[in-house]
């Protein structure tokens, strides 16, 4: 009983740390361009098809694609900023969820055309295995994802205290006006915060198709994830959300250990409900 | 006086629905200037600033800044050929230190490399290293006029447009900030339009005044003029007091 609670918060904060990645972009998107992206579970599930069409072209292990999957993503991100995003800014409210929800309907229609219904997965990765501590496993390509979570987290945290342009989004996400009249182009600094946001799924992504498959309706699970986890850290604080992905892997364990594994997303969704019912901004947002 | 402008706005009209925020004003404020923009309240000044510095679009007029058209331009746009402001209701970046405000505007003329240079010299300038690592969140008011002005400064204007910098500051503070201004007009060469209701300051600095009423002009002149102008002492205080006035 002991061991496997113990053995589910081991492996629950390392998912954790890799949704804490997921909901990273998606934070950044709301914090920065107050933009809510309903699409961005879809942009995991987009990157983790990418990584496997790359990692079957060149026989890549999956870890390896964000190389390429990071760029596209990045591009596609931009695209996204441009098209529809740029236009929906000074409209109403509805508008920018209805573009938001169509771009998921598309992107998963879309998904399956190419890759068809079937779930895709990777071979076996080179960083499958365990590594044995006592009666506890961690598996390694958790850790890894974990660990390369946290690199990315911490880089995008320097970038955005210590760069031009982090300092322009930050400007940007405090007052976009003043930012824009004291020079900052926000056309520019929200087109980069849409692609860094986008470009961070491919990581996730990349990560994810190591230990797991993909498939066209995938973006449900990681879209709730991510909402859950922002929710819970709120909005300004990157640590916060870094334990708050913790909170919500290791509740992610705990019900598959000690309920069913069906009841995962039960557990995402009670917690969702919770926060939203008891501190709406979270549990380290800032105002 | 130089002969061209440094800004010239022509007939702009900008209106709120029915409301006719500004009516077909026009001015201009020549280099090295310091222009005074007074009126009573909601006469139009804030909104005419917003539209000059690219808030707003006005419906109708042109905004002229050195020679380059400038109506309907993004305000990023106009930052860059050299134009800045502070607010009226002061808009800081609240989860931002003051260091980084300051660099924020910085970097509208400058890269990573010599920022620093800049930012330095601001905040010494205006007087902010005691507060250069706090977070403008919390800080007071007259600081956060401080910090705003900075900010405006660090982007290295050649006009900057003052929404009420003086109210709130007490007489040793409104002394100093005249001071300051003189000063950045003088040695920086910055040329100013300031909005001010603090009556001190308008007479003490400003070499001519523009008077807004309902969104339209109705005067402009030298400080003694302006004083002195009917139409003037009839917006603030009504009709029936000029009689006592003169």
């Amino acid at each position: 009983m002991i061991e496997t609670a113990t053995q589910s918060v081991i492996t629950g904060t390392m998912m954790g740390i890799i949704y804490a990645l997921i909901a990273l972009g998606l934070s950044i998107i709301f914090g920065v361009m107050n933009v809510v992206n309903f699409a961005h579970g879809d942009f995991v599930m987009l990157a983790m098809y990418l990584s496997f069409t790359v990692g079957t072209l060149f026989a890549w292990d999956a870890v390896i694609t964000p190389v390429i999957t990071v760029p596209l993503l990045f591009v596609f991100g931009l695209i996204t900023y441009y098209l529809l995003i740029d236009r929906t800014l000074r409209q109403m409210y509805v508008v920018q969820l209805a573009v938001t929800v169509g771009l998921q309907i598309l992107m998963r229609s879309a998904a399956l055309i190419i890759w068809q219904a079937q779930p895709r997965a990777l071979q076996y990765s080179f960083i499958q295995g365990n590594i044995e501590i006592g009666p506890y496993s961690i598996l390694t390509s958790r850790l890894v994802g974990a660990v390369v979570s946290l690199i990315f987290i911490g880089g995008i945290a320097y970038f955005l205290n210590k760069t031009w342009s982090g300092k322009a989004m930050r400007a940007a996400s405090d007052d976009l006006d003043v930012a824009s009249l004291m020079g900052v182009n926000y056309h520019r600094t929200y087109a980069l915060t849409f692609a860094i946001g986008a470009a961070l799924t491919a990581v996730a992504g990349g990560l994810l198709m190591s230990f797991q498959q993909t498939d066209p309706q995938g973006g449900v699970r990681f879209g709730l994830l991510s909402w859950c986890v922002l929710a819970l850290a709120g909005l300004g604080s990157l640590p916060g959300l870094i334990v708050s992905g913790i909170i919500v892997g290791i509740a992610e364990t705990f019900a598959i250990s000690f309920i069913d594994p069906r009841a995962r997303l039960l557990a995402v969704y009670a917690i969702f409900i919770l926060v939203l019912w008891l501190r709406p901004r979270g549990l380290f947002g800032r105002k | 006086m130089e002969n061209q402008p440094m800004l010239k706005v022509t007939n702009l009209t900008k209106k709120f629905g029915n409301l006719v925020a500004v009516n077909n004003a026009s001015m201009e404020v020549y280099p090295g200037e310091i222009v005074g923009l007074i009126g009573p309240n909601g006469a139009g000044k804030t909104t005419l600033f917003n539209a000059i510095t690219g808030l707003y679009k006005p419906e109708n007029g042109k905004v002229v800044f050195k020679g380059v058209n400038i109506t309907g331009f993004l305000p990023h746009k106009i930052c860059k050929l050299g134009m800045s402001r502070t607010f009226q209701v002061t808009r800081a970046f609240l989860h931002m230190t003051v260091e980084d405000t300051v660099r924020v505007g910085a970097y509208n003329r400058r890269n990573e490399k010599n920022v620093l240079a800049k930012v330095d010299e601001i905040i010494e300038l205006c007087e902010l290293g005691d507060i250069r690592t706090r977070v403008c969140g919390d800080l007071g008011l007259a600081q956060l006029r401080k910090v705003e002005l900075a900010r405006a400064l660090a982007t290295e204007p050649e006009m900057l447009l003052l929404d009420e910098a003086g109210a709130g500051l007490n007489a040793t503070e409104l002394s100093a900030f005249m001071t300051l201004l003189q000063s950045l007009n003088k040695d920086y060469h910055i040329t100013f339009c300031v909005v001010e209701h603090v009556m001190q300051m308008v007479m003490g600095i400003c070499q001519r005044i523009v008077v807004l009423d309902s969104g339209e002009l109705i005067a402009s002149g030298t400080p003694s003029e302006i004083s002195h102008n009917q139409r003037v002492i009839e917006a603030y205080l009504g009709k029936r007091a000029v009689n006592y006035v003169n």
